[in-house]
Parts: structure tokens; sequence; C-alpha cells
């Protein structure tokens, strides 16, 4: 019995030199870890800040060093790679029934282009951090902030690469390392959202690369591209960043869909309904979402003309969005349902990226949109998706895998406590914003008129709430990785050529390339049927 | 891109997945010139009149060789490459030193066409003379042939590591795959120039 | 491609770039309004081409190299296109505080 990935070497020098798909997204999971509970504790500083309405627990200018951190923490340093990094690293060779990524010396550097943007940000952030938001906007960025704004684009700038080489890396891996019988359409979902992920990292990235170099050289040299009194233009600073900036977010959702996919037929012990439907919604949702970005720009002054193509464009994209939530709905109907930790995850997530998605059709909406626009809609709406969304994915994916990664099995009444504690806290954090927007609470402001305070008070709660949601895992996780209950291969019965592998699995994956004679997610209610 | 039976070599499959992944690579980088070029387009659409004038003081001659030298430099690049594809091993560093000396010509060129521009004072800090519009340009002259230079640059280090790692017989570079590859990379950067010539040196000759 | 006619055909080609090159060169001079940049764009695509078809082995490449470069050529387009519009629609009017560069393009700022 060979030995198993984690027990090839067990000194630093093991890990930090590996080429092992598995071992490096293990890297990225203890950074991505890290990173996010940094993020997570400006967050938490923020709504203390907002549980008064008064700035009286820190200055408006630290509260603007705040949201900043918060957000180049949450967007770059853990959503983006979050799943792709972590459960994609690990997960892709094993799904197509190869031994490693394509290109396995560029995934162990593109681990450490991450880190060393990471450090330039933290670095950043020590020096007393960064007040332009996360969005970098001009002339704000580059002629009046006193902040770290170079040091902060330099990391993202670097951290860019590491995006573009892993998506490099998936595009080329799907492509040739596909074993026998291993068609495009035998493929799990999970492959094609972050082969199409892949595809947005490699042709979105690049573009902020060169407008965060922009925004520098403007900072430094005020030469006048984006400044208006020079004959530049702010708006322009827009296009380029949210040319990126929104296919991003599909960077961060639609790995979470594939994760989705992957659970939800496992637990309902039913094949995915539609399956060539989700396939064909995944690729129209990475492709419209690159044609939609002007609808963050609809009030700064962009031609009407523009802003109704790019309305018009932004609810054409919701329909790919919806045709996986009723794919997903269908799955579970007359299915066999168990209510394990991940299934409780993956639920979540299909009902809150489905109300985060309907509140981006108000957005959408070009006269909503004027009222909406900059409040805690907005702040709600993002947030459904991206914590209630991707997030929620992110830790049932990790549960789901934590046998196949660890060997173990996680505590399952901890694991099922946490994933309530978290959908409960997370509605009570977020939805007030709904309403605070709706009435007009503006974001980015640390005071607001003492007629929101109920519902700031509300949301800070749940996010005390969902502090302690997540810190459980990191506990409970942590616990089961030394004194967890060992498993075989296969404790959920779920089909897929990972689970054919031992848990851990060996270095190499498979003894054998696998030759794959049937289609994914061959369920069936008395008990899965694995692949052969 | 169906999945039977492989009969092809493990070599093969290396060559496919690293021509594949350089492909990715130049997408990669062209989408990284994207807001330059759109910066030019905007330029272009607000200040006509400016932009043609500032594309008027580039040296149209110097402009116009340094093309020449990267289009000649292509054809050797594809010469060597093919070279070392057909068995001519002892060709090919020779045809991959002239790919690097007529880069290497066109820094040199270039260096000298950005230090005339210094003493003419045309850039985005200096003369006075440059307008808005002016500044603009030349913002983007910078940036675009700049970005260029480098990613040359980086491009002649890889063809001299070729060049005597093949006249040496070093394995790992005497691979025709790996050359090609390389190739790929240098005939891209030339793809950029190409399209650059006329945006900055041809705009508003005719005016 | 075996014994020496690779030479040839990369001569061939390299030449019909220097072709290109001095017909861009030439037309740039004539005057022809808005045609100039037509023809300077048309003869880089040319150029381009060549490169990529000749050089860079896309005519005998997998069809999935091509569709590569096809796709980095359509999504380069859409970005220019789709801010095109904002840029295009654009209805200014001019307000008594406006720079002068508003109210009179291209006159030399302060």
């Amino acid at each position: 019995m060979a030995a198993s990935y984690l027990e090839e070497g067990y000194t630093l020098k093991s890990w930090l030199t590996t080429r092992d798909h598995k071992r490096i997204a293990l890297l990225y999971l203890a950074a991505i870890t890290a990173f996010f509970f940094v993020g997570g504790a400006a967050a938490t500083l923020i709504r203390i800040e907002l549980a008064t309405p008064a700035a009286d627990v820190v200055t408006p200018d630290t509260y603007n060093r705040l949201f900043t951190a918060h957000g180049v923490i949450m967007v770059w340093l853990f959503l983006i790679p979050s799943i792709p990094a972590t459960l994609g690293n690990f997960l892709m060779p094993m799904m197509i029934g190869a031994r490693d990524l394509a290109f396995p010396r560029l995934n162990l550097a593109s681990w450490y282009i991450y880190i060393a943007g990471g450090t330039m940000i933290m670095v950043a952030l020590l020096e007393g951090g960064v007040d332009t938001g996360w969005t970098f906007y001009t002339p704000y960025s580059t002629l009046f902030s006193n902040s770290h704004v170079v040091l902060a684009l330099a990391g993202v700038f670097v951290l860019g690469f590491s995006s573009i080489l892993t998506g490099l890396n998936f595009i080329v891996t799907v492509h040739t390392l596909r074993a026998p019988g291993m068609t495009w359409f035998r493929l799990p979902l999970f492959v094609w959202a972050n082969y199409a992920t892949a595809l947005i990292l490699v042709l979105a990235t690049p573009v902020l690369a060169m407008t965060l170099t922009l925004v520098a050289i403007e900072r430094i040299f005020q030469v006048g591209i984006f400044d208006p009194g020079m004959g530049g233009d702010p708006l322009l600073f827009q296009h380029f960043f949210w040319f990126y900036s929104h296919p991003a977010v599909y960077i961060m959702v639609l790995p979470a869909m594939g994760v989705a996919s992957e659970i939800i037929p496992c637990f309902a012990r039913k094949q995915v309904f539609g399956y060539r439907m989700m396939a064909y919604a995944i690729l129209g949702i990475a492709a419209v979402g690159f044609l939609v970005w002007g609808h963050h720009m609809f009030v700064s002054g962009q031609s009407v003309y523009a802003s109704l193509a790019f309305s018009l464009l932004s609810f054409i994209v919701a329909i790919p969005s919806a045709i996986k939530v009723f794919n997903w709905t269908a799955t579970l109907y007359k299915g066999s349902i168990s209510f394990t930790a991940p299934m409780l995850y993956a639920l979540g997530f299909v009902g809150l990226f489905t109300i985060g998605g309907l509140t981006g059709l108000y957005l959408a909406s070009l006269a909503l949109d004027v009222d909406l626009t900059d409040t805690y809609f907005v702040v709600a709406h993002f947030h459904y998706i991206m914590v209630g969304g991707s997030v929620m994915a992110y830790l049932g994916g990790i549960h789901f895998w934590w046998p196949k990664i660890s060997g173990r099995k996680y505590p399952e009444n901890w694991g099922r406590a946490a994933a309530v504690l978290i959908f409960f806290g997370f509605n009570l954090t977020f939805f007030p914003q709904y309403l605070l927007g709706f009435n007009g609470m503006p974001r980015r402001y640390a005071s607001y008129p003492a007629e929101f305070t109920l519902l700031n008070v509300l949301s800070s709660a749940g996010a005390s709430i969902l502090a302690v949601g997540y810190l459980l895992p990191l506990g409970y996780l942590g616990w089961s990785m030394f004194r967890g209950e060992r498993v075989a291969g296969n404790p959920w019965q779920a089909t897929g050529l990972e689970w054919t592998t031992a848990s851990p699995p060996p270095k190499d994956n498979f003894e054998e390339t696998p030759t794959v004679e049937r289609g994914p997610y061959c369920y069936t209610p008395a008990g899965g049927e694995t692949q052969a | 891109m169906s999945a039977e039976a492989r009969p092809l070599p493990a070599e093969a499959w290396a060559l496919r997945r690293a021509t594949l992944g350089m492909w990715v690579f130049l997408a990669t980088e062209l989408m990284f010139f994207g807001p330059l070029f759109f910066g030019y387009w905007y330029g272009r659409l607000a200040f006509v009149d400016a932009f043609f004038a500032a594309s008027r003081q580039t040296d149209v001659l110097l402009g116009g060789i340094n093309t020449a030298v990267l289009l000649a430099s292509s054809a050797f690049m594809a010469c060597a490459v093919d070279a070392l594809e057909a068995g001519k091993r002892r060709a090919s560093p020779w045809l991959l030193l002239a790919t690097a000396a007529l880069g290497l010509a066109f820094l040199g060129i270039k260096g000298v066409e950005y230090l005339d521009d210094f003493h003419k004072g045309l850039y985005p800090g200096g003369d006075t003379r440059l307008d808005s519009g002016g500044r603009l340009f030349f913002l983007l002259y910078y940036a675009m042939t700049g970005v260029h230079a480098l990613h040359l640059f980086i491009g002649i280090g890889v063809a001299l590591v070729f060049a005597f790692g093949i006249a040496r017989r070093r394995p790992a570079l005497c691979d025709p795959g790996r050359l090609r590859v390389a190739g790929l990379y240098w005939h891209f950067v030339d793809s950029i120039w190409i399209f650059l010539y006329p945006i900055l040196y041809l705009a508003g000759r005719s005016g | 491609m075996n014994g020496r006619r690779f030479y040839r055909r990369n001569l061939g080609v390299g030449i019909l770039l220097m072709l290109l090159l001095a017909a861009t060169t030439a037309s740039a001079y004539v005057p022809m309004g808005a045609w100039n940049t037509v023809v300077n764009f048309a003869i880089a695509a040319a150029k381009i081409g060549l490169v990529a078809a000749f050089f860079m082995h896309l005519l005998d490449a997998d069809a999935l190299l091509r569709i590569a470069a096809a796709v980095a050529l359509l999504m380069l387009s859409i970005f220019l296109t789709l801010a095109s519009t904002d840029y295009l629609a654009r209805r200014i009017s001019p307000a008594p505080w406006q720079g002068p560069h508003v109210l009179r393009p291209s006159s030399p700022a302060r």
C-alpha cells in the first residue's frame, strides 16, 4: 500500500519545495485561512464601529483604511484563490484521472507569488494602510490619497500573476491530461466550473495588472490619463478596473457552483438534473460575465446608451445562473436527501445565492440603481453572493472533501452546528443591510443618522454570531487532523474519480491511469456506485 | 478533444502541453496591453488633432528601421527553430545569435530615440509645448514601447540561453519543441510591435 | 520541413513583411483622411497574420491553438468595442466651470 501524499516527507523543506498539487493545495489552504481571519478582523472592527451611529470607535480616516483592508484582503487574498487554489488544485487532476497538473513547478511558483503579493499587501497595511477602498477609484487614489497606494497596488499586481499562472495551469491540464474515456461531457461539473474560472483568470487579470500600473504611473508622474483637470477621464479607470473586477466576481462564484454541483447529487443520491445545460450555463456565465462591467458605472457619467446595453446584458447574465438554481432544485426533487454538514452548506449556498442574485437584478435596473448604488443595498447584495454563496460553498467543499484530504472525519454534529450557526449569523448580519440600503444609508461611512441604528445593531449582532460560526470549523477541523476518526476511501459513497483513490491519496493519485466508461453522478438511492 | 487511446509518445504530449501553455500565456500578454490600446483609442477620440500632432513628432525613420529590424529578427528566429527541427543543429545557434543581435539593435535604436525625445522635451513632465492630448500620447508611447522593450529584453535573454545551450549540446535546450515554444514568444513580441508602429509613428503623417 | 526549404519559405515571408512595411509607411503620407487608419490597420493585420500563420505555425497547428489565438483577439475586441460604446455615445454638456479642454478640445492646457 503506497504511502499517502502526507507521508512523503515530514520536513518543512519537503512541503516548501513540493511539486505535488495536493501539498500545494494545503499550502494555499493555510495561507488563505490566515488571510481570511485578518480580513475578518477588519470586518469585526467595522461592525463594532457601526454598532453606534457616531464615529466613536475609530476615526473616519481609520474607518476608510479598515474597509479598504477588508475588501483588498477578502477579494484578492481570500475569495479569488479560495476554491480554485485549494480545492481546485487538490481535486482537478484527480477528477480527470491525472497524476498532477500540467505544470507542477509553475503551480508551486504560483503559491510563492501569492505569498509575495500577500506580504506586500500586509506590509502596506502595517505601514498604515490604504484609504481608497478596494476599488482604488481615481482621481482620489492618484492625486489626493495620502496612503500607501503604490505598495498596495504593487502587491495586487504581483498577486495577479499567481492567478494568471493558476488559470493557465488549469486550462492546459483540462485540455491535455484527461484520462482515456474522460470526454468533455463526462467531466464533473466542478472541473467545468474551474475550467471556466481559469478562462476568466487568464483573460481578465492581465487587464487589472495594467490598470494598476497606470494608476501607479499616474500617482508618481501625474501624467493626466485619469485626471479630468488635465484632459483625462476618471471613468477610463473605471472601465479598465471593472473589466477585470466584474469577471472577478464570477471567478469567485463559478467554483462555488461547481462545489454545489458535486455535493448536492451526492447527498440527494441522484444524478444532477440537466448535466449538459449545467455545463453550458457555466460557460455562458463566464462568457456573458465579460460583457456587463458597465453596470458598476451607471451613475459615474457613463453614456446612457452604454448603460442601457450593460443593463440589458446584466439581466441576460442572470439567466444561466437561474438555470443552475433550477437544476439544483430539480436534482433535489425526489432525491433521497441527507443533511450532512456539506449538504447544509450547499443548500445554504443555493438559497443565499438566489437571494443575492435576485437583488443583483434590482441593481441592474437603471432607475433603481440610481437610488441604490453606493448604499448598503449593494453591500448586502455582494455579501449574499460572496459570503452567503462562495464562502458557504467553500466551507461545504472543505467539509465534503475533508476525508479525502486528511484521511479523517471531522465531528459531524459540530459540522452541522457550525453550518446552521453560520447561516443564521449571516442572514442576521446582512439582511438588515438590504433594508438599510433601501432606506438610503450610504456605504463606506463611519457614522450614520440615528434612524438607522436598530438595523445596524442587528447587523453587528449577526456579525458576532457569524464570527463564532467561522471559528468553529477552524477548531474542529484542526482537531480532526490529529484526533479525528480515520476513514476508508469513500465515506460518502460519492462518485467521481477522486473517490476511487485512498484517503488520503498517494502522491501520484492513481496506481495506474483509470479508464472512464461512464458519465459523472451515477448515483442510486441505495448507495453510490463508484466509477470503475 | 476526445481522449481515446494515445498513439503519440510522451514527448509529443509534453510539447502539446507546452505549446498550448505558451499560447494561453500569449493571450494573457495581449490582454495586458489591452488598457494601453484602449487608452490610445480614447485619446484618438478625445484629442484627434493633438494626437496626430504628437505622432508627427516621433521619428518615423528610426521607427521604420526598427520595425524592419524586428521583422528580420522574426525571420531569423523562424529559421533557427526550423533548422533545429530539421536536425541542423550547427546552424541553429548562429541563427539565434543573429536574432538576438537584431533584438539588441532594436533596443539600441530605441534608446537613441528615447534620448532624442528627452532632448526635445517630448515626455509627460517635460516641455510645456505639449498639450493634454500630446502628454497623453507620449505617456502611452513610453508605456507601450517600454513594456514592449521589456518583453523584448526577456526574449533576447531566452534566445541567447538557447543559442549557447544548443552550441554546448545541453539536452534540455537542444529540444526543438522547446525552441519552437520560445519562438512563439519572440514572434508575439514582434507582432505587438507590428501593431505599435502604425499607431505611434504613422498617425497623422498625411495631415 | 526537411532540407533547406524552410530558409526559402521564411525568407519569402520576411520579404513580404518588408514590402508591407514599405507600403504602410508610404501610404501614411498619402492624404486619405480616415482611410489612412483603415489601410494601416489592414496592413498591420496582414503582417501579424503572416507572422502568426507561418512563423508561429498556426497554419499547421491544432484547432485548439487557433481557437486560443482567436479567443484572445475576440476578448480584446470585446473590451475595446464595448468600452467604446460609452465614449462614442456620450453627450457632453459644456458648463461654465469646465476646463478649456472640454470647451475647446485639443487646445493647449492651462
